[in-house]
């Protein structure tokens, strides 16, 4: 059986998408990505394939995308993971309409793409080299209030009064800026839900640059956040498109391309 | 300098100092990352191994003046018997050193160009500099100008006006390219002549006319020359011996002529065509023309201070006495300088669609420096131009560091990716 696959490597975590001709998805995975990305990375591919009683030998194209993408030599090739985004928010967004917008957070990018009808990346910004606001920061967050990071959302909704207001969304800085409201007496609620809405307003302030045209989709781990997510609404003044499983849009895009090399190649050939 | 720091300096062999690791690990890149450069960009790949990984000297009997802009006319320092050399420096490891001087965000190339100059750093291209020429440019430029007076250098603030378009600042400026031709004599010890400034002029319009020779062959598509290679021809240009260096280009050209006529390209067919505007590439700091051409474009026009800007507009001269031809100068170093320090700048508009257009450009990209005010203003009003044209932006905000690699590969081959898929759904 041919399948293809997309593989993203992040900061993070690494995800894969398999695909069948008819862009169907025939298994996923989200795994640690650690500190050796390639490793890592065909580890987790063979399980993949192994579990679907795959084997590598079924693969017919595999594109590599995200921080590590080069680092794997055994994918036939690699893209930015601004034009996978793309595509697979395309894909993944169609039952809920047309996706002219994504905003992504990423465990150390913020992007925001404008795309058009054809999932083609006609507009995208994205943070400079400062990983303020991103999913490293919630991971940081959630280390300072020594809380699992599942359990940030939850947090969120069980606030009574205001969030409070957190200055910063700087990784560094945030941590004593807490530290100091945790010594002033303040509940865990309140900085939670103060940390979601000091990143959704930094994140839609890089959104706005690129305009906010039609419906936006809202992935990457933490649209996981539901906490988060109720903010970056709050912030937008309307309703976000949440996928399924917000971590793997970009690997589905990857995916679908490899599937369209390959169909392309066949017909060249 | 005092004598501990020169001893300490000594007792590291130059080719391991920060500055030339620094030098050989871009040099490699650009050398060894791309197959088939021409055999005319040896002469620049040795001339850099050997003034920024060596360490040697190219001006030794000259008597060296250096700028700090390229709004200074060399063609005055050379009738005055001097060698121009341009001081603004790539370096991140000098930028780490001159960041003691400035405030947090400030221009990288400031800074760096205070962290060669400092006590304790070494200066490459030259032995040593006494005098250097500072335009009153930016006001991170100038206010470093004070500060490098404080480091012992002699000084020469060269008043710029605000505003090129009116006549007012036409005659200001005339007057301020005036007082520096005469004030050269106390620095070079030799006054201008009429003799003298002539064939300085027709030295500095054979290395023109070898670069706008350079500049045109860009404009072939497929591509036969990279960009990276362009900026490393025009960034030597800065401390180079000018004969050499315009000999060096005719010998480029001639070999390019050779490789258009056996159709020899240096880029795939559709590459994405690129145009480079906003802060200087200066060696080493070459990291964004390398990741877009790494990436698959090809910057086949640039507009900056350190490569377009600097060579493509000769003097022209109305009759051959001294009065005439300093005031041409100044003409020509005022009107068509398309820096944003100016208060309006129009004029960067019209070149850059202008070049656009000329180049069949897919893209620009547009890096400005983090701290670099004037370009990060300037560039919405750019990108509202290109985009009312339909020419695509990117805007890359930057410094020398080189820890933002990841974030800026990801946008450069986002950007290139785009453009490709731009020009399929055209056809």
């Amino acid at each position: 059986m041919n399948c293809f696959a997309g593989i993203d490597i992040g900061s993070t975590a690494i995800k894969i998408a398999l695909i069948d001709e008819d862009k169907n998805v025939i298994a996923s995975r989200v795994t640690s990505t650690g500190s050796h990305f390639r490793k890592n990375s065909v580890d987790a591919l063979h399980g993949l394939l192994a579990e679907n009683g795959l084997g590598i030998d079924d693969l017919a194209y595999m594109i590599s995308t995200g921080y590590g993408r080069k680092l794997l030599k055994e994918a036939d090739e690699s893209v930015s993971e601004i034009t996978a985004n793309a595509i697979g928010a395309l894909e993944a967004g169609r039952k809920y309409g047309e996706i002219r917008t994504i905003i992504n957070i990423g465990g150390q990018d913020t992007k925001a793409i404008q795309i058009d009808s054809s999932g083609t990346v006609t507009n995208f910004a994205m943070n400079d080299k400062c990983a303020a606001g991103t999913g490293k920061f919630l991971d940081v967050t959630a280390r300072n209030l020594e809380i699992e990071l599942e359990e940030l959302g939850d947090y969120h909704f069980n606030l009574k009064t205001a969030p409070l207001p957190i200055n910063s969304t700087c990784v560094v800085f945030a941590e004593s800026e807490i530290i100091g409201l945790l010594a002033d007496g303040h509940g865990k609620e309140e900085i939670v839900a103060g940390i979601h809405y000091s990143i959704a307003k930094r994140t839609i302030r890089l959104a706005k640059r690129i305009g906010l045209d039609g419906l936006v989709y809202f992935d990457g781990g933490p649209a996981l956040n539901k906490g988060l997510v109720a903010s970056m609404e709050d912030e937008l003044g309307k309703k976000l498109v949440i996928p399924e499983f917000p971590q793997l849009t970009t690997a589905l895009g990857a995916s679908v391309l490899a599937c369209e090399a390959y169909l392309d190649e066949l017909e060249i050939a | 300098m005092d004598n501990e720091l020169q001893a300490e300096k000594k007792s590291v062999p130059f080719n391991r100092t920060h500055q030339a690791i620094e030098a050989e690990r871009m040099l490699r890149r650009i050398k060894d990352d791309f197959s088939d450069n021409p055999d005319a960009m040896d002469y620049f790949y040795d001339l850099y191994e050997q003034v920024y990984c060596k360490g040697e000297s190219l001006h030794k009997e000259e008597k060296v003046v250096g700028t700090m802009c390229v709004q200074v006319p060399e063609e005055l320092i050379y009738a005055a018997g001097g060698v121009p050399v341009r001081l603004c420096n790539g370096f991140y490891t000098d930028d780490q050193v001159g960041a003691e001087f400035m405030p947090a965000k400030s221009c990288s190339l400031v800074k760096a160009t205070l962290g060669m100059l400092d006590k304790g750093s070494t200066l490459p291209f030259v032995d040593k500099v006494e005098n250097i020429i500072l335009p009153a440019t930016c006001d991170q430029k100038r206010k470093a100008g004070a500060m490098i007076s404080e480091m012992g250098y002699e000084v020469y603030d060269m008043e710029v006006p605000p505003v090129k378009e009116s006549e007012e600042a036409r005659l200001y400026w005339r007057r301020s390219v005036h007082n520096f031709a005469v004030s050269l004599k106390k620095i070079t010890g030799k006054k201008i002549t009429k003799a003298n400034l002539k064939d300085a002029l027709a030295k500095v319009a054979a290395a023109q006319k070898a670069y706008r020779t350079l500049h045109v062959l860009r404009k072939e598509s497929p591509s036969i020359f990279l960009g990276k290679d362009a900026f490393m021809v025009t960034n030597a240009y800065f401390f180079d011996k000018i004969e050499n260096w315009t000999a060096a280009v005719n010998r480029l050209n001639a070999e390019l002529e050779q490789r258009k006529e056996k159709k020899i390209t240096a880029a795939q067919r559709r590459a994405p065509r690129i145009l480079f505007t906003g802060s200087p590439a200066i060696f080493p700091n070459l990291k964004l023309p390398v990741l877009i051409e790494e990436s698959g474009g090809v910057i086949v026009a640039d507009e900056t201070c350190s490569s377009n800007r600097m060579l493509y507009d000769m003097v022209a001269v109305d009759e051959y006495n001294t009065e005439n031809m300093v005031a041409s100068i100044a003409d020509n170093y005022l009107k068509p300088c398309t820096c944003p320090i100016f208060t309006r700048n129009d004029d960067r508009k019209r070149k850059l669609l202008n070049m656009a257009k000329d180049f069949a450009v897919d893209g620009v990209v547009y890096q400005s420096f983090s701290g670099c005010q004037v370009y990060q203003m300037e560039h919405s009003s750019i990108a509202k131009a290109l985009q009312a044209e339909g020419i695509p932006m990117l805007f890359v905000e930057s410094d020398y560091s080189p820890d933002d690699m990841g974030q800026l590969s990801t946008r450069i081959e986002a950007f290139i990716e785009s453009l490709k898929a731009k020009r399929r759904r055209k056809r």
